[in-house]
Order: C-alpha cells, then sequence, then structure tokens
C-alpha cells in the first residue's frame, strides 16, 4: 500500500453544477485519474479530492474544467489571498513613505517634487487600492454603500483632484510648495499623501483582519481526521490491513483494545465497552456485545471485537456529522460590519453634504471653480483614515489580552456578532464536569480495605470505570498486590484473587447472581449514586458485600461559581447534554442551574440552539466534544474548551485554554470590551473627519488640515485600543 | 450511414445532454447526436454514425459522460 501513504487531500469548490449527475459526472472524471479517489457534494459545491503527490491540483482543476465545469482549490484560496494582499500592503506601505515625508516637511520638497510624488502615489492609488476600488463597484451594483465605497471614493476623488491641480492648476509649476496657512484652497493643492496613507492604513487594517479570521474547513478536516485510517479487514479467516476508504458494507473487520472502530456496524462477534463520549457525549462507557451497534471513530476500551460494517464513507455519523458543522457555518449569515453599517449612513451624507456645498457657494455667488473646489474638499476628508485602524488595532490589543487570560479570540465577526447575547448554553461532559471517569467515594467498614482490594483486581482490565478504580488505589496505596484467577465478565464486572481472596468487583446484577446483596446502608449509597446518574460498584469477598465504589464524572470545582459569574453578566444559564436526564439534573442542581435539556444528539443540539434563537435569544454556546462542534458553530458566539477536541476548538470563536468554565465569563467581558473599544474608536476615526467637514465645505481645507485630521484619528484610535491591555 | 435512436435514463438539465453528446460524439465513426431531453425521465438520443454501433459502447459511453444508462 506504499502508493497509499503519501497521498494528500485537496478540497476543490466547483461551480456550474446544474444537478446531482453533474455533481456525479465530476466525480467519475477525478476518480479515473490514476490512484485518485474524489467524492463531490452537489448542494455545498466542493469535491473533496485524495490524491498522490503525481498528480497536481492543476491536473485536478484542468480534468472538472474539462469536463465542463470551473474548479478552484478551496483550502488554498485563503493562503493566496493573504499572500497577495501582503505584497500589496507591503508595496503600499513603501511607495508611501516618501510621499508622507515629501508632503509633510516644506524643506523636502525639491524643485519637482511634486511629480515624484505623483509616480509614488500613483500605483498606491490605483493598484494598492483596487481591493476597495474593485468592492466599491460590486456594491454599487447592488446600491449599496460600505466602508470600502468610501474609501475608494476619498482616494478617486483625491488622486483626480491632485492629478486636475497637476496638469491644469498651478499646483504643477516648478518650485511649488505646500502652503500651511488656513487661507482658502485652490487649484494648486495636491491630496497625493491622503491617496496613500488612506490606502496603506486600510490595506494594513484588512490584513490584520484577514490574518485573524477563521479558516473554515479545518474544523471539518479534523472531524475526519479523527476517523480511523486503516483498518483489519477479515478476509476468509485471515485478517488483512487495508485503508478505511476501501471498506465496504458487508465486510468483518477487528477491533482492538485501545483501537478506533473503523466505520458504523454491528458487532458480529466479542464483546467490550465503548468509549463514545467523544461521539454521543455519554459519560459512561456504553457495553457492547454481539448484534450491538457501534459508531464509527469511537474507541474500543474493552475487549477484541469482530464488527460488520454497515455504513461506509459518507453515510457513517462521523460524515453525518461533519456535514452538519459545514452547514452550521455555511448558514452562519455573514453579519455586517460595525463600520459598513456606518458607511451605509455617512457615505450618503458625505454625497448630499457635497452637493449642498457646491449649491450653496453657487448660491451665494461664488465662481463655478470655488465651489467645486469645496465640494470636493469635503469628499477628500470625509474618509477617515483611522476607519482601517479602528476595528484592527482593538482585536489586537483584546486578543492579545485574551491570549494572556487564556482566552483565544478567532476573529472580529464574532465579536461585533455577540453584543446582545443573553443566554449561555453549556455542555455537561467535559465542560461543566471533567468528562473523566474518577473516583468519587468509598463506601463500607473498611474503605481503604476495599479500595486496595478492588483496585489490585481492577488493574488487569481496561474498562474505564476499572482504570479509574486501579488510578486511585494506586494513588492511595502506591503498588497494589497482584490479581491472580482473572476474569473480565463482560458489561458486569470483573473477578480475580486476591492475597488469597476471592474478589468480586461488579454491579449489582452480578452480585445478585452470585447470591450477594448488599446491606442497607450500602444498598441506599448504592442507590443514591445510580440516582445521580454515576456508575457506582459493589465489592465483594469472602461471601460477603464489603463496600460501595462511587465512579463517576465530577463537576469541576468552578463550575458554580462560573455560573454565578455567567447570571451577573445578564446571561441565561441552559445545560444541554445528550447524558440522560438524572445525570444532568445532578450535575444542573449542583452548579445552580435550572433550565435542563438531556438526551439530546448531536443534529438535536444545534435544534436546541435553532429553538433558543428562535425565541429571538442571543446564544452562546459553550463545549468541548465532537457532538457540541455543529452546535458550537450555529451559535451566535461558539466557545471551546481548551482541554476539548480539535473539532469543537476549530468550530467555534472562542477558545478557553485552561479548563475552567470561569474562563467562559471572563471571555464574555472581554469581548464586550474589545467590541466597546471598537465602537469607541469608530466614533473618533469619523469624529475627527467630521469636526474637519465644516471647514472643508467653508473651503478651508488644505492638506495641512486633512494630514492633521488623519495622524490625530489614528493616535487616538491606536492609543484607546491600548487601554485593553488593562482589562481584568 | 446509421442512424438509432436510444432511451437515455438519468439526465436532468441540459449540462446532461452536453455531457452525453460530448461522449457519444467521442466514438469512432459517429457523425452526430441529437438529444431530445426529457428532465428526470427518459431522454431520447438519436445517434448518427458511419457505421451501426454496438449497444455495449454506447452504453459504455454513457456511464463515461455520468450516472446515465439505456432505458
Amino acid at each position: 500500500m506504499a502508493e497509499h501513504t503519501d497521498t494528500r487531500a485537496v478540497d476543490l469548490t466547483i461551480g456550474g453544477m446544474t444537478c446531482a449527475s453533474c455533481a456525479a459526472r465530476v466525480e467519475k472524471k477525478l476518480n479515473r485519474l490514476d490512484g485518485v479517489t474524489a467524492t463531490v457534494n452537489f448542494a455545498t459545491e466542493r469535491a473533496h479530492v485524495v490524491a498522490p503527490p503525481t498528480v497536481t491540483v492543476a491536473e485536478l482543476v484542468g480534468t472538472v474544467e474539462k469536463t465542463g465545469y470551473t474548479a478552484t482549490p478551496a483550502a488554498d484560496v485563503d493562503d493566496d489571498d493573504g499572500r497577495s494582499m501582503l505584497r500589496r500592503l507591503l508595496t503600499s506601505a513603501a511607495l508611501t513613505v516618501p510621499v508622507l515625508a515629501l508632503s509633510m516637511a516644506p524643506p523636502l520638497q525639491f524643485r519637482y517634487w511634486q511629480w515624484l510624488v505623483l509616480a509614488l502615489a500613483t500605483p498606491v492609488a490605483v493598484w494598492g487600492a483596487w481591493p476597495f476600488h474593485r468592492a466599491a463597484w460590486t456594491n454599487l451594483r447592488h446600491r449599496a454603500t460600505t466602508m470600502d465605497t468610501l474609501v475608494s471614493l476619498g482616494v478617486v476623488v483625491a488622486f483626480a483632484w491632485s492629478l486636475w491641480a497637476l496638469f491644469l492648476g498651478d499646483a504643477g509649476e516648478p518650485g511649488m510648495r505646500m502652503r500651511f496657512s488656513f487661507a482658502a484652497s485652490g487649484a494648486d493643492e495636491i491630496y497625493f499623501e491622503v491617496v496613500a496613507a488612506v490606502t496603506t492604513f486600510l490595506l494594513a487594517g484588512r490584513y490584520a483582519e484577514a490574518r485573524a479570521k477563521r479558516r473554515s474547513g479545518a474544523a471539518l478536516r479534523a472531524l475526519l481526521d479523527l476517523g480511523a485510517k486503516d483498518v483489519a479487514v477479515l478476509r476468509d479467516g485471515v485478517e488483512v490491513r487495508i485503508p478505511v476508504g476501501q471498506l465496504a458494507v458487508g465486510d468483518s473487520f477487528v477491533v482492538r483494545p485501545g483501537e478506533k472502530v473503523a466505520t458504523d456496524g454491528a458487532v458480529v462477534t466479542g464483546s467490550s465497552a465503548i468509549d463514545a463520549s467523544l461521539v454521543s457525549g455519554e459519560s459512561v462507557p456504553v457495553e457492547v456485545g454481539p448484534g450491538d451497534l457501534v459508531v464509527g471513530a469511537t474507541v474500543n476500551a474493552g475487549g477484541r471485537l469482530v464488527v460488520r460494517a454497515t455504513r461506509v464513507g459518507g453515510d457513517t455519523q462521523l460524515a453525518q456529522m461533519a456535514r452538519l458543522v459545514e452547514q452550521a457555518q455555511q448558514g452562519k449569515a455573514q453579519v455586517q460590519r460595525l463600520a459598513d453599517r456606518i458607511s451605509a449612513v455617512f457615505v450618503p451624507a458625505v454625497l448630499v453634504l457635497a452637493a449642498a456645498t457646491f449649491s450653496a457657494w453657487l448660491a451665494t455667488g461664488a465662481a463655478a471653480s470655488d465651489a467645486f473646489t469645496a465640494a470636493v474638499s469635503v469628499l477628500i476628508i470625509a474618509c477617515p483614515c483611522a476607519l482601517g485602524l479602528a476595528t484592527p488595532t482593538a482585536l489586537m490589543v483584546g486578543t492579545g489580552r485574551g491570549a494572556q487570560l487564556g482566552i483565544l479570540i478567532k476573529g472580529p465577526e464574532m465579536l461585533e456578532n455577540t453584543r446582545r447575547v443573553d443566554t449561555v448554553v453549556l455542555d455537561k461532559t467535559g465542560t461543566v464536569t471533567n468528562g473523566a471517569m474518577t473516583l468519587r467515594a468509598v463506601v463500607g467498614e473498611e474503605p481503604d480495605e476495599v479500595l486496595r482490594v478492588a483496585g489490585a483486581t481492577e488493574a488487569a482490565s481496561e474498562h474505564p470505570v476499572a482504570a479509574a478504580l486501579a488510578a486511585a488505589a494506586r494513588e492511595r496505596f502506591g503498588a497494589l498486590p497482584p490479581v491472580s484467577q482473572f476474569a473480565a465478565l463482560p458489561g458486569e464486572g470483573v473477578q480475580g484473587v486476591v492475597e488469597g481472596r476471592a474478589v468480586l468487583v461488579g454491579r449489582r446484577s452480578l452480585l445478585a447472581q452470585r447470591g450477594l446483596a448488599p446491606d442497607e446502608r450500602l444498598g441506599a449509597s448504592l442507590t443514591a449514586a445510580e440516582a445521580a446518574g454515576r456508575t457506582p460498584v459493589l465489592v465483594a469477598w469472602d461471601g460477603a458485600v464489603r463496600g460501595v465504589l462511587d465512579v463517576g464524572d465530577t463537576v469541576r470545582p468552578t463550575s458554580a461559581e462560573a455560573v454565578r459569574e455567567l447570571r451577573a453578566l445578564g446571561l441565561h444559564p441552559v445545560l444541554l447534554t445528550g447524558d440522560n436526564a438524572r445525570a444532568a439534573h445532578a450535575v444542573a442542581a449542583q452548579v445552580g442551574i435550572d433550565e435542563v435539556v438531556a438526551e439530546v444528539l448531536p443534529a438535536g443540539k444545534v435544534a436546541q440552539i435553532a429553538r433558543l434563537q428562535d425565541a429571538g435569544r442571543v446564544v452562546a454556546m459553550v463545549g468541548d466534544g465532537v457532538n457540541d462542534a455543529a452546535a458550537l458553530a450555529s451559535a451566535d458566539l461558539g466557545i471551546a474548551m481548551g482541554s476539548g477536541t480539535d473539532v469543537a476548538i476549530e468550530a467555534s470563536d472562542l477558545t478557553l485554554l485552561r479548563a475552567d468554565l470561569r474562563a467562559a465569563a471572563t471571555a464574555i467581558r472581554l469581548s464586550r470590551a474589545t467590541l466597546r473599544t471598537i465602537k469607541g474608536n469608530l466614533v473618533w476615526a469619523f469624529g475627527y473627519n467630521v469636526a474637519a467637514l465644516p471647514l472643508a465645505a467653508a473651503g478651508l481645507l488644505n492638506p495641512l488640515i486633512a494630514g492633521a485630521a488623519m495622524a490625530a484619528s489614528s493616535v487616538f484610535v491606536v492609543t484607546n485600543s491600548l487601554r485593553l491591555r488593562r482589562f481584568r | 450511414m446509421a442512424s438509432k435512436a436510444y432511451a437515455v435514463t438519468g439526465m436532468t438539465c441540459d449540462h446532461c445532454a452536453h455531457a452525453v453528446s460530448e461522449e457519444l460524439g467521442a466514438l469512432d465513426g459517429v457523425t452526430g447526436v441529437a438529444v431530445q431531453l426529457d428532465a428526470g425521465g427518459t431522454s431520447t438520443v438519436l445517434v448518427t454514425s458511419a457505421a451501426p454501433l454496438a449497444d455495449e459502447a454506447i452504453a459504455a459511453a454513457l456511464d463515461e459522460a455520468g450516472d446515465y444508462r439505456l432505458g
């Protein structure tokens, strides 16, 4: 299987598919390439291709195009964007520095300086600001005005005016100097430094934002990586290792202890405990035997199983969850940026003001050229340079402070999205609780002895409950006595001989079969632990029940305080879990949550989020598991526990690096503080320029004032953002 | 010169018709392909060729084009 070891996955975005047959056609053509396995999804317009290194991406794209459709590598789009944006930014910055220096420092203004400035600023205005022009044009066709419109307008007007002044006005005369007076401006003023600086600052802002943006699709890759890579298939009774992709429905395969189940199937022989917490959120391992169904990507925690595959590839539960996450991420409406919302009002207002200025000047009997000059000045000064810095600087400082506090913030969109979060949905296992089996209590006449003996017996078993017991015993007593004649009784418990005593550790039913029943006290604690949704086991030796070992998932010590903090922030907590209602209510009571939704499947979690959102709530979701991923992606604010799975982390907006729910409250406070700063920045970014608007309308604008407004608002915005460093 | 009409299932849009024409047209000796599309139902494909073609060749070409079959 050497040719399969170094294959790589490529995702293509396919355009032009009009029906399911198209998808089938593309898939067929791609699969015909040597060593290529491709699946094409018509609904998401995506092709997932696994190809050997001998097949280039260009060949794949070419094949799709030959078939009559378009293809672009999906994963590479972001990188290309990032690289070209950086090139644009660096080039513009290099050209802008001399433009600024020459324009702002009269001593440097040599005889023909204005022509050098023109040469330097032209590429910035045309090529550097191209993304803004393009976006403005696109928006214009949709009759919308955004921040891009404002930038493009400002750059174009300032540039065109300067050109006019140079070639037709007086600014082109050799030896022209910028005048630094509050005199009425005229045909000898050039604004190339405004053009260059505005473009560079906004490109810098865009670049910072783009870098912070989530890499969509990363969650899906992480999810699909969870599955087993290869599988031991039984062919005529002989085990053959093949890649999972070659597994077919009906194949029988072997799952050894500790291995991942390769695909969804039914157990043929063997019995074991399956740790499905990753997929189902269930904290207690599930006992399986012949006939029981197992889910792909869950971990076999017990003995050897032979499983017959019932679903493979895109039909498996894992693949279905991947689709859920994908749909949730795509369905998440792109929230309009705050700056864009302001621009939508600001741009028309400025245009009206410019028109009004023109008419007012004419009406008061001024020359048409003066009226035009004033109107153009209004347009030039309206484009705030600091606008590009308002969001990114606050984000950079906010995310930096977040990192110090153990909170990773993914991107700006979520901050602007979650101003009004009023409900927080908490996953139980791994979020409110530790998500691992631990020994909680030992009840009996001689608790130490009970734990020592039970731990020694269980040390030979791989069952998660057994592992928790053995670990607790080892921690308390160090080395444990050896066990002989050990036997695991699947789904029931274990037996063995320790220090000459025949020991039985297991469920109530196992002991009952042997004619053993706990006394009243032990029975009561057994019932209490079961009622709380935990997994207590009984320990018996020499014909009598000696104690109860209370095993279960434990609530994190800080969770109750975290829930109080979340409430104090005005959030309504909801506990959401795939676990049973008993366990859910027990945990909810401990941490002080009244609203509980239990026994929810992964798809159901998304539905629950949607239900809350439909009721008008703005929902934050905190989770850690694969089964939470889709819900995290569809919530208004997805918060993942850093101790959780990569899938959950990729699907979320925020990641808490500490395994402490209190960080969620801090994260929400930090998000709010960051958003407040962004808003403040926007006010000031626009404020300085708005203040300069009357000057422009009065015809008093000159490059000095334009430059001062840019500098002052930029400095203020940066300083304001830096205040976030003191957040605690 | 031989002309034969085939009933083909699985075609749902003009894209499919285009794909089928292209594949059938690439067969040896085929000079003309006309598709009468019945989206979702059984479409009629008229193939003109220098010599009569084996049904297997037609079926293979349809399969090559996508998920289409002789009905």
